[in-house]
């Protein structure tokens, strides 16, 4: 726990560090509102002094992160300085609830039209040996009738990872945190069990990265 | 599942079926404590501690919802129970220390409740004690869920409840009174769990000033609060991280009529980090909807009185979300 000047702009935004353009774009639409004046959610919490800090590191946050050139500098200098900060690395912040980014696509689906949901009635066949792989999730994705498309929409997950998902693509894949978020995201979008979809598909995926070693991944964990 | 005090029998199979395939899987685990609060009155909390109760039990889980607002107790009335035979009140009075003497069975086979009180009487809290002793017995019960519908205000009997379970809800509506007194409550429970945690009397003192809006420190967030402690006691300060890790409400916005109303569970949870420095998710929203009213009438959940109704979906979605988020950390490495 810290203050607002300890934090980066990717905490001060509210996103993980390999957050999409998209999911910038949407922290920060949200965090504009947020901390503008008169807004019911700072009522009788924060005083004209404390938005205003925070208003003025939300702004440079986006400045920085929504440019790509600038961007790419700032996590250069922030690499050079430190691993992880603290917060991110305790497990106690990362787990059990999954990270930023799985948390963000677990909330979106709320936001939108109840139309756009799947009926939670399509029957959705069992895979052989009960293994949640990338091709059985395909398989019963098309089953509910969804288009990888849609589900990006849905879940505001990228439309590459929900193919590398599907493309069993471990090596593409980012840390497990979100791994785990995203499939439970895709199971849960079109009317699987999330919970246990992801500890098979997780299975897997673990084995072939402890096969690989982990080394490569560490930075990102 | 016990079987007593049966009321009504007119449960449809499906659900006693799926209950039955729960009972054998997970029958050996204590079940999960999901206390619903909101400081203030009038926000919606029985309406949506039924309806999660009901929601529940349809998605196959076994529910218990305790009535924990002894002041104005009528969740057994939300679920379309009579007035009550044994309630709360008895454990409080002595009459019975176990809460499985106390469950009634409502219309959904996999639900049970526990009122609050019974025949008007005037029943004081629970004493600290009492409050771990029922907790206890709340642990013992043969259920997936058991649902605490708390009572407004910000009492320590509301408040540890809050702390003590395993997920603490918050509803709010979108309005000014509601967003104060869901901060008001927060910090107040925020703060007695730092002071539950605290052993040094230096470290007690301090957290109870900085309960004290003017205090000399000039300690207003739990940030000042946690530099004043570790300046004080370096292993406190540490205690002090800790006790905030675990403290993670969830947020409800209920009757939401507009994008903005929908949008304020993330801007308090975003406030709720930037400001108190803890983690708070936003679980979901229910719209407003006039049926709502309906349903209470009608003493039904809405899940039940209008199950296709635009509110009863977002409500079946929150239920759906806590039983994802909840089954979801036995598989966590």
């Amino acid at each position: 726990m810290r203050g607002l000047e300890e934090l980066d702009h990717y905490e001060i935004l509210e996103i993980s560090r390999d957050a999409s353009f998209q999911e910038i774009d949407e922290a920060y639409r949200i965090l504009r509102e947020t901390y503008a004046d008169g807004s019911l959610a700072l009522y009788s919490l924060f005083s004209e002094g404390d938005a205003v800090v925070m208003r003025e590191r939300m702004e440079e946050a986006y400045r920085v992160l929504s440019d790509l050139t600038r961007r790419r500098e700032y996590d250069e200098t922030r690499r050079d300085e430190k691993e992880l900060p603290p917060a991110f690395a305790s497990p106690a912040y990362t787990s059990p609830a999954p990270s930023a980014p799985a948390d963000a696509a677990e909330v979106d689906p709320n936001l939108l039209p109840l139309a756009s949901s799947p009926s939670r009635d399509t029957e959705i066949e069992e895979p052989g040996g009960g293994v949640w792989d990338g091709a059985a999730l395909r398989r019963a994705r098309i089953q509910s009738g969804l288009e990888l498309e849609e589900i990006a929409e849905i879940t505001k997950v990228g439309i590459r990872t929900l193919r590398q998902l599907e493309d069993d693509a471990f090596d593409d894949l980012p840390a497990t945190v979100y791994v785990r978020g995203f499939v439970m995201t895709y199971a849960r979008t079109i009317g699987i069990d999330p919970a246990r979809v992801a500890a098979s598909y997780l299975r897997r995926f673990e084995e072939s990265r402890s096969e690989q070693g982990r080394g490569r991944f560490l930075g990102r964990r | 599942m016990p079987d007593q005090s049966t009321i009504h029998s007119n449960s449809s199979s499906a659900h006693a079926q799926a209950s039955a395939k729960i009972t054998s899987s997970e029958s050996a685990r204590s079940p999960r404590l999901i206390a619903i609060g909101g400081g203030k009155g009038g926000v919606g909390k029985t309406f949506v501690a039924a309806n999660l109760a009901v929601a529940l039990a349809r998605l196959g889980r076994r529910v218990v919802a305790l009535d924990a607002d002894l002041d104005g107790a009528n969740l057994h009335t939300c679920l379309g129970l009579p007035s009550p035979d044994v309630s709360l009140a008895d454990f409080v009075a002595g009459r019975t220390l176990e809460p499985e003497k106390l469950l009634m069975q409502t219309r959904e086979a996999n639900l049970q409740v526990i009122a609050g009180t019974h025949a008007n009487l005037d029943t004081p809290q629970p004493e600290q004690n009492q409050r771990v002793e029922l907790l206890r017995g709340l642990r013992r019960l043969a259920a997936d869920y058991v649902l605490i519908d708390l009572g407004a205000g910000s009492q320590r009997a509301v408040l540890d409840y809050f702390l003590v379970a395993d997920d603490g809800l918050l509803v709010l509506r979108p309005e000014p009174t509601s967003v104060e007194n869901a901060y008001s409550f927060l910090r107040a429970a925020f703060y007695r769990r730092l002071q539950l945690g605290a052993r040094g009397y230096g470290v007690r003192e301090i957290v109870r000033e900085a309960m004290d809006q003017r205090n000399e420190r000039g300690i207003r967030t739990p940030y000042d609060l946690m530099r004043e402690i570790e300046a004080l006691d370096p292993v406190e300060g540490r205690r002090f991280m800790e006790a905030m890790r675990g403290f993670r409400p969830r947020i409800i916005v209920n009757e939401a009529r507009t994008e903005n109303d929908v949008k304020l569970g993330f801007s308090v949870a975003s406030v709720c980090e930037k400001f108190f420095g803890f983690r708070a998710d936003y679980l979901g929203y229910v719209n407003y909807q006039k049926e709502a009213r309906d349903s209470v009438r009608a003493r039904k959940a809405l899940v039940e009185y209008r199950e296709a109704s635009e509110a009863a979906t977002y409500l079946k979605r929150i239920a759906r979300k806590l039983v994802d988020s909840s089954e979801a950390k036995t598989f966590s490495s």
